[in-house]
């Protein structure tokens, strides 16, 4: 009565060939030249550093992103205004519980 | 109850990558995902949990009543500011989808440690994983788990609720994109057209008031795997709040009474010597001398520090900040050979669905703690 009948996987098993779950976030972080830079560079508010939205890049620290729009202003859009974690921790950054 | 060892299957890396555990093995080449043992129950033990995991549900029902008719929130810590949409949505009932008790078992006494409401993972390894796992090694054999069909049987519930697309929002990290995209499978089976977005990315165009993806559409139903109490703490929190109504937030921002470890000491209070609780206060141990300190808002172990004879005995990695705690007697957890097992009894839409059990060489469940596979005959 408890078995599940079966577990038909569609996204997830794509998503899981391409080793989504491992994949970075759709948010690049870069330095004042547009190059792509360690991600705690802009989690530490670092100088000069500051995320970018969107956009395409090799993937390697030092590519340049092409494409992406910045933060705050995109057209009256502000962006960042989440995703820092500032009202607690989980011990690996994790929202989860 | 009981653990056995076995051997691992010789391919399980890439069986269970296959099915969406891509991060299966931790940052010191240990495995996460843990099949070099199985726990067995009975089939009457799986019925006492499922009952068990009812009658808190109803115990937090009650309590989350009681919460707002004596005007609790303040003393929870949960920011006045929040109060007047926590009221509302408690009573206007907007979807809401899942949640996880984590309760200790020792094949005897089941015990409430906490209420994981808003943002519990580890649901891929619970509803996926381990019934792959059980098909394959015993076919013969039953598991605890209707957490998939339940799920998208919510889901399907939910279409005339939800406008499309639903975005499924995450901050990055694996943990956290493996349990979204689980979530985002079993919407799209159900019906929805989906999106996934970064919270970083999320956008709020004033002219309009609302929130908008990364080509500006709209943002109306959002799954977000991300604290209510982060989102509060943030630039954006006030414009949250302000799109309660207008977005269908799930979890529902009433989670956070029950997220809150202070639920708790609250439900120890409304209910004292419940065969399901333990004793818990906010305003310390009292007479207790072996217990738990727990943040009100802590995450995956942080900050909770375990007391035996009042001396502290083990910690979790400390939390930025923290305020407030609450103060929990120890519960008997299943052992062995020196590994702690909690159950992580899973609910969707309020149900008993499934469960996950999570291995500990201690007594505090981290992220580190690794997944173990049931089954029962």
């Amino acid at each position: 009565m408890r078995k599940s009948k079966e577990v038909p996987l569609t996204l997830l098993a794509a998503l899981a060939l391409s080793t989504t779950g491992c994949e970075p976030p759709p948010h690049s972080c870069v330095d004042s030249t547009g190059h792509l830079a360690p991600e705690s560079y802009c989690q530490n508010q670092a100088t000069g550093y500051r995320y970018v939205y969107g956009g395409s890049s090799g993937g390697h620290i030092g590519d340049t992103v092409v494409g992406a729009s910045s933060s705050p202003d995109d057209a009256g859009v502000s962006r960042g205004g989440f995703g820092h974690g500032e009202g607690g921790e989980g011990a690996s950054g994790s929202g989860g519980e | 109850m009981r653990r056995r060892s076995i051997n691992p299957r010789q391919n399980w890396q890439a069986a269970v990558a296959r099915h969406g555990l891509t991060c299966h093995t931790l940052e010191d080449g240990t495995p996460y995902w843990d099949e070099s043992a199985y726990w067995e129950f009975s089939s009457a033990e799986i019925d006492r949990l499922d009952a068990a995991t009812a009658e808190i549900q109803r115990l937090a029902l009650a309590a989350g009543d009681h919460i707002l008719d004596h005007n609790r929130l303040e003393e929870m810590s949960i920011p006045a500011s929040a109060a007047a949409r926590i009221r509302e949505t408690w009573n206007s009932e907007p979807p809401a989808l899942y949640g996880r008790l984590d309760l200790a078992y020792d094949g005897r006494q089941i015990k409430l440690l906490e209420y994981n409401a808003d943002t519990p993972t580890g649901l891929v390894e619970a509803a996926v994983i381990q019934w792959y796992w059980l098909e394959e090694c015993f076919p013969k054999a039953d598991q605890f788990n209707s957490l998939h069909e339940k799920l998208v049987a919510k889901w399907k519930d939910l279409i005339p609720y939800l406008k499309q697309p639903v975005y499924f929002g995450h901050d990055g990290s694996e943990e956290d994109v493996m349990t979204v995209n689980y979530l985002r499978d079993t919407a799209q089976q159900a019906g929805h057209r989906t999106e996934a977005i970064s919270m970083h990315s999320v956008g709020w165009e004033d002219a309009k008031e609302r929130f908008v993806d990364l080509e500006q559409r709209p943002i109306e139903s959002f799954f977000k795997l991300y604290p209510w109490e982060w989102l509060l703490g943030e630039r954006f929190g006030p414009h949250a709040l302000e799109s309660i109504g207008t977005v269908n937030w799930m979890e529902p921002i009433w989670k956070m009474m029950w997220s809150n470890k202070a639920l708790l000491a609250i439900l120890w209070e409304l209910n004292p010597n419940h065969e399901l609780l333990v004793p818990a206060y906010l305003d310390g141990p009292r007479s207790m001398k072996d217990y738990v300190r727990k943040p009100l808002f802590g995450r995956e172990g942080a900050g909770i520090t375990t007391f035996r004879n009042w001396a502290a005995e083990e910690s979790g990695a400390e939390p930025v900040a923290e305020i407030r705690y609450v103060y929990q007697q120890l519960a008997p957890l299943a052992t062995d050979g020196g590994r702690h097992a909690v159950i992580g009894s899973w609910l969707i839409d309020g149900e008993p669905s499934g469960m996950g059990i999570r291995e500990s060489q201690g007594m505090i469940t981290t992220n580190t703690s690794r997944f173990v596979p049931h089954l029962f005959r």
